[in-house]
């Protein structure tokens, strides 16, 4: 079961932050297919927030295919965060501090690789947008 | 409705109940106390209209002295704190701990909530009224058989009858219409002790206009013979027939009395009657007991109908 | 979408002050409205309008179903004891659930004999929000719930009412100076100021439908309606609604209920209503 919490100085939108965790929780494995979220009122009770917003952030995620609603039972995990399994993980890491060794050696320091990566995760979505 | 108004005034409810049961101990108490006296110390004939019997009364009187002051004071204290503690907090206090808004917004309209507040309070307090009445009356022979006051003494009128009752619920609608204008219980409170006072002095003046008062000519004595008649005037009568409210030019000479005495007095009005005067007197007799007691009574009624009405209707037509 | 709560042309005057005027007002069912607005905006007058404690001079205010009303400052009978409280409701109310208030009680550990003068300021709120809601209502409406509270009695007793929302299809409307307070709570915004209805309308879209621009006091900005602006030498800020601006010396993005809130309370003759219905375009 997963617990949610808020962080209410961010300026992130409540339901994008309860997204946000489950989608978190599904990738450290937190969450599994199969497995209950909390009901509304469970989670309305702990963090004293509308019930609307649990309900939209569980819409998104049924949007996206990774949970279903059952009636009359509640909201559970369809499937993991799709794509990478174990195996593709270990060998994507291991390009990566290749790369991050190579970029060291052309003198980027760590703000400098941030940057990049972050440029670059920005590109890659704009094409997937486009 | 009825659970939630016992439970909020229950204190008045059982502090009244707790007054009556103790003044009726305490008349019970000295009644049967007076009637041993009496068998021990009374002269035959007694208690009656005998002269004899009036050093047993002037007796007793002393005895009873602390129960008489308590009377006393009764007739204006009972209704006066009836009008604060049962009348002045119904809505005043409502107001003043805002639980109006609380008790008003419930299913139970408004109007309901105030029509059974005021009939169960209202009918409590008549009963009230008429307990005490009810004990005052057998109260009162022991000590007074054969020489009644209940009319002449305006004290004693407002606790036997139906008065006690008509006087309580006004002073009670007083409290209440009182408690609306304010919105606090302690103005209220002091209106009411206020307003009690006022009103009984009011009819107390107005009581004499009742009835049309009966008319009788005295010659030889200015003192009516019937002691529990109310006084309402008095004029001296010339031979002639006019009535005169101070025989000037009658030739009998008028001295002013000095200290204590009324001999002067006395002796001047022997002479107005030698001469043919006689002392007309304006007066109620006793018969007219219950056309008063009737009479005031509505009055207060209607006092209090209207001051009820006036509660509700600020109640139910409330700008804020 | 039907109305849980609808005024039309609400207007209440004390003596011959005008403290609400002309207010029409659509509350949709089973959302949890934030009736913000400064003190002696009308919002205390619109709710005891709502639920019968006055009468309006003009217009009407009409709830659908039972509505149940926790008045400010929480009043409660003190020489009453919390047992004697809800017997109290049991008996001035149709609709009871007198097991569901029981429970409630007990799971936030409140003893049934103490007098009710006796609890602390939570304990009291609880206990009025718990008559409140064992009534049953289809529209509760509370009156600065959360003033006079320290945090963990605000999160209590919003939690109480978040919870019951999301049991049944209940609509709230509670009332607030403190935008913050609502925040996570609410889904819709009634906003009131100086009498008049200003703001009515779902958060989530006004937030979309707004944006906080800064740029240079020349720069044209077209196709968007300003609903404030404050200017600062020659930079100027705005709350604006409609279309994002084109010229490209604007810096853009959204606002936050606070934002939003005080760009709308700092100019009086802006308003952010829904169309009536049946009035034609």
């Amino acid at each position: 079961m997963i617990e949610f919490n808020l962080d209410r100085g961010s300026g992130v939108s409540t339901y994008l932050q309860l997204v946000h965790q489950v989608k978190q929780a599904l990738r450290l494995g937190v969450l599994r297919p199969g497995d209950q979220l909390p009901t509304a009122r469970e989670v309305v009770e702990s963090l004293a927030i509308n019930p609307n917003t649990v309900l939209k952030a569980y819409r998104e995620l049924e949007r996206e295919g990774l949970v279903e609603g059952r009636p009359g039972m509640g909201t559970f995990v369809r499937q993991g965060i799709a794509g990478a399994t174990l195996a593709e993980h270990t060998r994507l890491r291991r390009d990566l501090e290749a790369w991050v060794r190579d970029a060291r050696a052309a003198g980027l320091d760590q703000e400098d690789l941030r940057a990049l990566f972050t440029v670059a995760l920005a590109d890659a979505a704009k094409e997937g947008v486009a | 409705m009825i659970w939630v108004t016992w439970r909020q005034h229950r204190a008045q409810i059982l502090v009244t109940a707790a007054f009556l049961a103790l003044l009726g101990m305490l008349l019970l108490g000295s009644a049967v106390e007076a009637i041993r006296y009496m068998s021990e110390h009374a002269p035959p004939g007694c208690p009656g209209p005998a002269v004899a019997c009036g050093d047993l009364a002037a007796a007793l009187g002393r005895r009873y002295d602390a129960v008489y002051s308590v009377f006393g004071w009764m007739p204006l204290v009972a209704p006066a704190l009836i009008g604060a503690f049962w009348g002045a907090p119904l809505l005043g206090r409502e107001y003043e701990r805002g639980t109006h808004r609380l008790a008003w917004t419930q299913s139970v309209p408004v109007g309901r909530w105030l029509a059974v507040k005021l009939s169960i309070l209202g009918a409590a307090v008549v009963a009230g009224g008429l307990l005490l009445s009810l004990m005052v009356s057998l109260w009162r022979p022991v000590f007074r058989s054969g020489a009644d006051s209940t009319f002449g003494n305006i004290g004693v009128f407002n606790m036997v009858g139906v008065d006690p009752a008509a006087w309580w619920l006004y002073a009670f609608a007083l409290g209440t219409a009182a408690g609306t204008l304010f919105r606090r219980t302690l103005p209220a409170m002091a209106l009411v002790v206020a307003g009690v006072a006022v009103t009984m002095f009011t009819l107390f003046r107005l009581s004499d206009y009742y009835a049309e008062p009966a008319r009788t000519e005295l010659s030889g004595s200015v003192v009516l013979d019937d002691q529990d008649a109310r006084l309402v005037s008095a004029a001296w009568v010339e031979p002639s027939g006019r009535e005169v409210a101070d025989p000037s030019d009658s030739g009998c000479p008028r001295r002013v009395d000095a200290g204590q005495s009324n001999r002067n007095t006395e002796a001047w009005q022997a002479c107005l009657f030698g001469k043919g005067y006689r002392y007309a007197v304006y007066y109620h007799p006793p018969a007219r007991f219950w056309r008063f007691q009737w009479t005031e009574a509505g009055i207060l009624t209607l006092a209090s109908a209207a001051l009820g009405g006036l509660a509700v209707r600020s109640t139910l037509r409330r700008p804020g | 979408m039907s109305a849980a709560l609808e005024a039309t042309g609400l207007g209440v005057r004390y003596r011959r002050t005008w403290v609400l005027r002309d207010c029409s007002l659509s509350l949709p069912t089973g959302r949890v409205a934030a009736l913000v607005g400064p003190n002696g905006a009308g919002k205390t007058t619109l709710m005891h309008a709502a639920v019968g404690l006055l009468r309006p001079a003009l217009g009407s205010v009409r709830v659908a179903g039972e509505a149940a009303f926790v008045a400010q400052d929480k009043p409660l009978y003190e020489s009453f004891t919390v047992a004697e409280m809800l017997a109290f409701g049991r008996r001035m109310n149709r609709r009871w659930d007198d097991a569901a208030a029981a429970d409630r009680l007990a799971a936030l550990g409140i003893p049934l004999r103490r007098k009710v003068g006796r609890l602390s300021g939570g304990q009291q709120a609880q206990v009025a929000v718990t008559l409140a809601l064992a009534g049953l209502p289809d529209l509760l409406m509370l009156d600065e719930p959360l003033a006079n509270l320290d945090p963990l009695a605000r999160h209590d007793v919003m939690r109480s009412i978040m919870a019951e929302v999301a049991e049944r299809r209940l609509t709230v409307l509670l009332s607030s100076h403190v935008v913050s307070d609502l925040e996570e709570t609410c889904d819709w915004l009634v906003v009131l100021n100086a009498g008049r209805l200003q703001v009515s309308g779902d958060i989530e879209e006004l937030l979309d439908g707004h944006l906080v621009v800064t740029g240079p006091d020349d720069a044209p900005i077209a196709g968007a309606q300003v609903v404030s602006a404050s200017r600062t030498g020659r930079q100027v800020g705005m709350l604006v609604r409609g279309a994002p601006p084109l010229d490209p010396r604007w810096q853009a993005r959204s606002p936050g209920l606070e934002e939003l809130v005080m760009g709308y309370l700092r100019s009086p003759d802006s308003a952010a209503l829904p169309k009536l219905t049946g009035v034609g375009a």
